[in-house]
């Protein structure tokens, strides 16, 4: 039995996980796991609350994205509940996704994933993170901590609170917007746009003309993508729109939420507590060899911009254009994750301008009255980690008797592992490494930002 | 001199973290002349099992404080816990996860065990049995911190408000007391009371508050007193921003208790129950009233419910 | 045998607590398992005592107050009577047997009245046996 090296946590990421690498006799690399190992069972303890709570309180699932938990259940149980939001309502909660977006964008690709290539990835950990920035790079430092406060603080300012919000409600939304607060919030989503639009500049010149052989010398895995399309026009969508799943051959098949389980199926490891989606309706079954894999597809970034026909708004289009013509349809390259969500990060800005300036925005009619019934509803919106599903039966009083949800993140638990055994695989040998390898090792997990 | 900081992350869900982020421009100052921080697996790459993974046990480096967030669920939690208890001087209990349990600690209402084996039944998932490979094992239930380790500073709120984080850490680095709020959240709400009322029954929120979003919050009317159930008599204050009414008023939503009793030990089920008996509104209009302890269920506070046994008589 | 319950018993300044004086001065017997509090009236009785009492030790709870209509504060026994309600249901919820609280309404010339409340209670309690603080709610 060769020895086993821990990754332990892995850090610079949402949430709990680790990497097990098992090596060899000879120190090669055996063979790895990726076990996430928290575990809080929300499916469960949502049951026999009143739905109309629920919004309320699954964004404790991620404190990252809780915006994008409490809009796919404000979802879920209109479609329980059999109502329908009037526009506006519908309009302010995407108003509110979108900005959510724009700072976890921010945060994850310049707090949390820049510092390994702003400073390296072999810099010395203690440096190698946004204090470090902070130090080596003063000016960008301020702005980034400014431009994703904005962020917050735009979505503090209109519905209360930025972390676990409230303001969506079953019916749709809490309270109406002022006229003053829009010309705000649409003078703030310039100052944004404008951000995002250098934010893709930088990365261009530091972060992809440098690293791309970094990631190649990592290894690439082949997989489909899942994401979410406009239904006429099939462009990116996050809010409303139905699902699109991508074969790695760029084949597709479209599906509306509420029939997710035919397409999708949760398979479980011993040595995991995340679940992993693939594609049952492949009918390949299940498997996480990176040279044979089966079922396997990607959700988030790279994902959504590989699914859609386009983007409908002009600047993200056009860096689409630019990136589809480097790297085609669909793009492998994990690296392109940051790529794409600095593309989407352009997108949101402009698709927030664009929201701001329809007139209905600041309609009062804001929340359709609900009543409790039993039913079932299935709330699917594209959080930053990917495709999330949330799924839920309500008896006739209007509580829960079974959930299901299917988070971002896990759709991307599988490809994470085989990315991390492929990694370690081509970068670990004989029984060589050291703390710059393993740190490349996770900055294949970073780039789907878990 | 900086004072070393480490944090951590128990069953949490790093609103906390983010939270600390919130501080915003003020973070800048913080983090480069009054904190050094040494440990945070959310910012910093400072590895538990070594910086090449070749170590056995748990290490988190000394320091002057440690902030942790999120309750204990499982093994691994207790013994991060357990080495932030040993290398810290000063230990914060940091979100109403670490304080009182927390949204987790509903799980507490039908066992922890119980509960872990139902989300890997459910009619999506393959069959397959728990994970018990390389992974951590739960304990009984969700417990806060101050159940298994002596904490010295109680940060609660889901989340936390970046402002009291940015008081807290501020004196903590100037070495004096910081100043936390005592009261409940109705204290620091400016809605318009009138009196008791014609309430007889709690409401569910299904229909918005009656309120005029131009006009200021001070005329509208307290929520309970419309007649939807709202936590805030039961609920430490401390979510507010500078002069503003609580987070969730605000945007005409009731209070839903985030931040835990406003005794330390109290039981927010029990206050809120009391509360509406004592002002004769029926408290069976109350839907699902074990929620009301959905923010502070550790301390044995949300029990398995049990059919109960036939006992012998005699 | 061999379990004996503690039972702590609130008792109102002006009926209940008097009438526990009076059925000392005539003799009256009733079983030394209660314990006596005495409060200025049965509305002072904030649910959170009663939770206390059996997380620390009691068996049994209970609130005397004077009969309806005659508290000397007017209406606290009512108070009393509609908190008492909701403590039964809460019992549940907390894990302990409802059946550890009563309530009940003494007047000051009814010591009988009061020994056989005490000695109901302390029977009930025996039979339940103790609280299992492990698991309140038994298994
Ligand atoms: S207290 Fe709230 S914000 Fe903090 S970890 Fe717990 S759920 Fe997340
Ligand atoms: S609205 Fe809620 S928090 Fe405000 S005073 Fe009324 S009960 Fe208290
Ligand atoms: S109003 Fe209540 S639920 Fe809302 S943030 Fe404040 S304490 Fe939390
Ligand atoms: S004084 Fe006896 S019950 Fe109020």
């Amino acid at each position: 039995m060769g020895k086993v090296i821990q990754i332990s946590p892995i850090t610079r990421i949402e949430g709990h996980a680790k990497i097990a690498i098992h090596l060899d006799d000879r120190g090669d690399v055996r063979d790895t796991f990726l076990h996430i190992t928290s575990l809080r069972g929300f499916e469960k303890f949502v049951e026999g609350r009143p739905a109309e709570e629920i919004p309320r309180i699954v964004t404790r699932i991620c404190g990252i994205c809780p915006w994008m938990h409490h809009l796919a259940a404000s979802k879920a149980v209109d479609a329980a509940f059999g109502v329908t939001p009037p526009p506006a309502g519908s309009l302010l909660r995407e108003i509110c996704q979108l900005l959510a977006h724009i700072s976890d964008k921010i945060l994850h690709f310049f707090f949390l994933a820049a510092p390994d290539f702003v400073l390296g990835p072999d810099a010395d950990y203690s440096v190698r993170n946004v204090m470090g920035i902070v130090k080596a790079a003063p000016d960008l430092a301020a702005r980034i901590v400014k431009m994703r406060q904005l962020g917050q603080m735009m979505l503090e300012r209109f519905a209360g609170r930025a972390i676990h919000p409230v303001a969506g409600v079953v019916g749709g939304f809490s309270r109406p917007m002022l006229e003053q607060e829009r010309q705000e919030l649409l003078r703030d989503a310039g100052t944004l746009l404008d951000f995002s639009c250098y934010a893709l500049d930088f990365a261009k010149d530091t972060v992809f003309a440098k690293y791309m052989d970094v990631f190649q010398e990592m290894g690439t895995i082949t997989t489909g993508f899942l994401g979410t399309v406009d239904r006429t026009s099939g462009a990116l969508r996050l809010y409303d729109g139905r699902q699109r799943l991508m074969k790695a051959d760029g084949s597709c098949t479209n599906f509306e939420g509420d029939s997710y389980t035919d397409h999708i199926g949760e398979h479980v490891e011993a040595w995991s507590f995340g679940k992993m989606p693939y594609a049952k309706s492949w009918q390949e079954g299940f498997s996480l060899d990176p040279a044979a894999p089966a079922g396997i597809y990607r959700a988030n970034t790279l994902a959504r911009i590989n699914v859609c026909d386009g983007i409908s708004t002009p600047r993200a289009q056009a860096a689409l254009e630019e990136f589809r013509m480097a790297f085609g349809r669909p793009a492998q390259q994990t690296i392109l994750y940051h790529y794409a969500r600095l593309i989407e990060l352009i997108y949101v800005c402009e698709r927030v301008m664009e929201l701001l300036q329809r007139p209905e925005v600041t309609d009062t009619r804001i929340r359709a009255e609900a009543g409790p019934k039993a039913g079932r509803g299935v709330g699917i919106v594209e959080a930053p980690r990917g495709t999330l599903i949330h799924d839920y039966t309500t008896d006739r009083n209007g509580c829960i008797t079974k959930a299901n949800l299917i988070v971002g993140t896990t759709h991307n638990i599988a490809p994470m592992h085989m990315s991390v055994k492929q990694a370690a695989t081509s970068l670990i040998r004989g029984g060589v490494y050291d703390q710059g390898i393993l740190n490349r090792i996770e900055m294949a997990v970073r780039a789907y930002d878990p | 001199m900086a004072v070393r900081a480490v944090l951590e992350w128990l069953n949490s869900c790093s609103g906390c973290e983010i939270a600390i982020l919130n501080i915003g421009e003020a973070l800048i100052p913080l983090v480069s002349e009054h904190l050094d921080i040494v440990h945070a697996p959310i910012l910093m790459d400072h590895k538990c099992l070594g910086q090449c993974g070749e170590g056995s046990e748990i290490e988190i480096p000394e320091a002057d404080i440690g902030i942790v967030s999120g309750g204990v669920a499982n093994t691994e939690h207790l013994e991060v816990l357990l080495a932030m208890r040993e290398k810290c001087r000063l230990l914060i209990a940091l979100g109403t996860c670490a304080t009182h349990g927390g949204i987790p600690a509903l799980m507490n209402g039908q066992g922890l065990g119980e509960g872990i084996k139902g989300v890997f039944a459910t009619s999506g998932t393959d069959p397959c049995s728990v994970p018990d490979v390389g992974v951590p094992a739960a304990l009984d239930r969700v417990y806060a911190c101050d159940e298994k380790v002596r904490i010295d500073l109680f940060l609660p709120g889901c989340p936390p408000n970046p402002a009291l984080i940015a008081e807290v850490l501020t004196a903590v680095a100037q070495g004096r007391d910081p100043v936390q709020p005592g009261k409940s959240v109705c204290d620091t709400c400016q809605v318009l009371r009138e009196g008791k009322g014609a309430v007889s029954k709690v409401r569910r929120f299904l229909v918005n508050a009656d309120y005029n979003a131009e006009e200021p919050v001070q005329r509208m009317r307290c929520l309970l007193e419309q007649g939807f159930m709202c936590m805030g008599p039961v609920t430490a204050a401390g979510c507010a921003a500078a002069g503003l009414p609580p987070s969730c008023i605000r945007v005409g939503v009731p209070c839903r208790g985030c931040f835990g009793p406003v005794r330390r030990d109290g039981n927010q089920m029990l206050d809120m129950m009391n509360a509406l008996a004592s002002n004769g509104i029926d408290f069976k209009s109350v839907v699902d009233r074990r929620s009301l302890l959905r923010f502070s269920g550790a301390h044995g506070l949300l029990r398995q419910i049990r059919t109960r046994p036939v006992r012998e008589r005699g | 045998m061999g379990f004996e319950p503690k039972i702590i018993a609130f008792c109102c300044n002006w009926c209940s607590y008097a009438a526990a004086d009076l059925a000392g001065t005539s003799r009256i017997q009733y079983p030394h398992n209660v314990r006596i509090i005495r409060v200025m009236c049965s509305g002072m009785v904030h649910p959170e005592l009663v939770l206390d009492a059996l997380s620390h030790g009691a068996d049994g709870v209970m609130v005397i107050g004077c009969h309806l209509g005659e508290c000397h504060y007017q209406d606290g026994n009512h108070k009393a009577l509609a908190r008492s309600d909701m403590i039964t249901e809460l019992l549940d919820d907390m894990g302990y047997e409802n059946e550890r609280y009563s309530i009940s309404w003494v007047s000051s010339s009814e010591p009988d009245r009061l020994a056989r409340a005490f000695t109901n209670m302390t029977e009930r309690i025996r039979k339940m046996g103790p609280v299992d603080l492990q698991n309140p709610a038994g298994q």
